[in-house]
């Protein structure tokens, strides 16, 4: 009920979805460089692969020389040559 | 965060490398640790690359103790490994400061007096006079007293109408506006007599006071007096007075000019060199002592004063000097060519002689041809 009410606020105000959930926004530039901001962890870092935990899923991404360029609390820069992106949705309990 | 990791560039940072099997776990430690880590690199192997600064390094340990990992320093950044390295290089830093006190004392002094003249008007010896008066380069600028230097140049030189003098720097600008020279006034109660000053036939004569000497198409020499200043009356007797009067005459400028066939020009083959000179007040040092590759050669000095900054100038200044390399080529004229030039030329030379040009009244120019030179006669 709650989480509706806000909603509806954040809607007349257009505030971006981001700032107030914990949704994640993936930019990615090119082929080289992608953004995930509202990230919750790393599940394993390798130089061809990183799988970033976030609150909705997993977000698995493929490629050659992967670096963490800059990690704050909130975001994280991931650079290499990027060959794919998968999505692993987690599945609601209720 | 470019300025967070340019900021911990400030307070240093180091690249280290961490060795383990939980490395996600160590990352994930230090997101939730808030420590800021960034370019994070992995190896082939198990090892990792990353930043961290220098003030969350004593976190980073502990967290490596928890996953087991080991840690490893590969390199260190910023400035206080910097200033750390010159903290034994003492000679190095007190020549820096040094070098900063000279610039500040140096920048005490005036070194350049530019004097800028309005309209061009050139005043003789006005830098001598300002050296006199206090106004010289090497002084300080604080004991330069502007009113005092302004009243005193107002009093030795009559011929300046106004001065201003400004500090801008180490450069202390002069200007100046020349007055205008007082009209010499005529004494009238002094007698004297007009003299011609050049040859010429009278066209018309008016003496106003005085008794004309000559009448109308006279031929007057140079010297010779025209109006005589005195006059005679019947009854006054001789009464000498200031002589006044108009004069007319025809007046010949004459100029000649030989001109050979075979001449030597010089011209200008283009190609230069450079040779530079440093000098200090009046004590030079030659940085380039080989002659001249050229034979033949003008030569043309810059001077360029050395400034630190736009206003700040130093006592010191480079000389540029440039050769220009000519190269002598015989010319032979044809009796035509040399006439047109040597008439060309004499009109030139009586052109910036003769200053009303309606008054003309004809030319002559007779031309002698002899077998080496002709000679131009040009009669206005």
């Amino acid at each position: 009920m709650k989480k509706k009410k806000q909603n509806r606020i954040d809607k007349i105000l257009e505030l971006p979805q981001e700032v107030y959930t914990n949704v994640p926004k993936v930019v990615i530039t090119g082929f080289d460089e992608m953004i995930i901001e509202n990230f919750k962890g790393i599940l394993e870092y390798e130089e061809f692969f990183v799988q970033v935990k976030t609150h909705i899923g997993i977000i698995n991404i493929n490629g050659y020389g992967l670096t963490l360029e800059n990690m704050t609390n909130d975001d994280i820069k991931v650079k290499g040559k990027i060959e794919s992106i998968e999505i692993e949705r987690t599945v609601d309990e209720n | 965060m470019f300025l967070k990791i340019l900021f911990s560039y400030l307070l240093g940072y180091i690249r280290i490398t961490v060795e383990g099997y939980y490395i996600e776990r160590f990352i994930n430690i230090c997101k939730s640790k808030h420590i800021t880590i960034w370019n994070l690199k992995r190896n082939k192997d198990i090892c990792l690359y990353l930043n961290v600064r220098i003030s969350e390094f004593k976190n980073l340990r502990d967290v490596a103790k928890k996953t087991k990992c080991k840690i490893k320093i590969k390199n260190k950044k910023g400035m206080p490994f910097l200033l750390h390295k010159y903290k034994k290089r003492k000679i190095f830093g007190i020549l820096l400061i040094l070098i900063a006190f000279f610039i500040w004392l140096s920048s005490n002094f005036v070194w350049n007096v530019d004097i800028i003249e309005e309209n061009g008007n050139e005043l003789v010896n006005i830098r001598q006079d300002l050296e006199n008066v206090g106004l010289r380069t090497g002084n300080l600028k604080s004991k330069i007293d502007k009113k005092q230097i302004i009243n005193k140049i107002r009093l030795e030189r009559k011929d300046i109408a106004w001065i201003g003098i400004e500090l801008k720097g180490t450069n202390a600008i002069v200007k100046i506006v020349k007055s205008d020279e007082k009209p010499d006034i005529i004494d009238e109660n002094e007698y004297c007599s007009i003299i011609s000053n050049k040859a010429g036939i009278i066209t018309k004569i008016n003496a106003q006071s005085g008794t004309a000497n000559v009448k109308v198409g006279d031929t007057v020499k140079e010297g010779d007096t025209l109006i005589n200043g005195w006059m005679e009356g019947k009854f006054t007797g001789i009464r000498y007075v200031h002589a006044k009067g108009e004069i007319e005459a025809k007046v010949w400028y004459t100029r000649n000019k030989k001109i050979l066939y075979n001449a030597t020009e010089k011209e200008e083959t283009g190609s230069t060199e450079n040779k530079y000179e440093i000098k200090f007040n009046n004590f030079k040092i030659n940085l380039y002592k080989k002659l001249s590759k050229f034979e033949i050669y003008d030569t043309i000095e810059a001077e360029n004063k050395i400034r630190v900054f736009s206003d700040f100038y130093l006592p010191i200044s480079i000389v540029k000097r440039t050769n220009k390399e000519l190269k002598e080529s015989k010319r032979r004229y044809t009796l035509e060519e040399a006439k047109n030039k040597g008439i060309e030329e004499l009109q030139n030379d009586l052109d910036n002689e003769i200053e009303d040009k309606n008054s003309i009244v004809n030319k002559n120019i007779n031309t002698y041809e002899r077998r080496r030179w002709s000679r131009y006669f040009c009669y206005v």
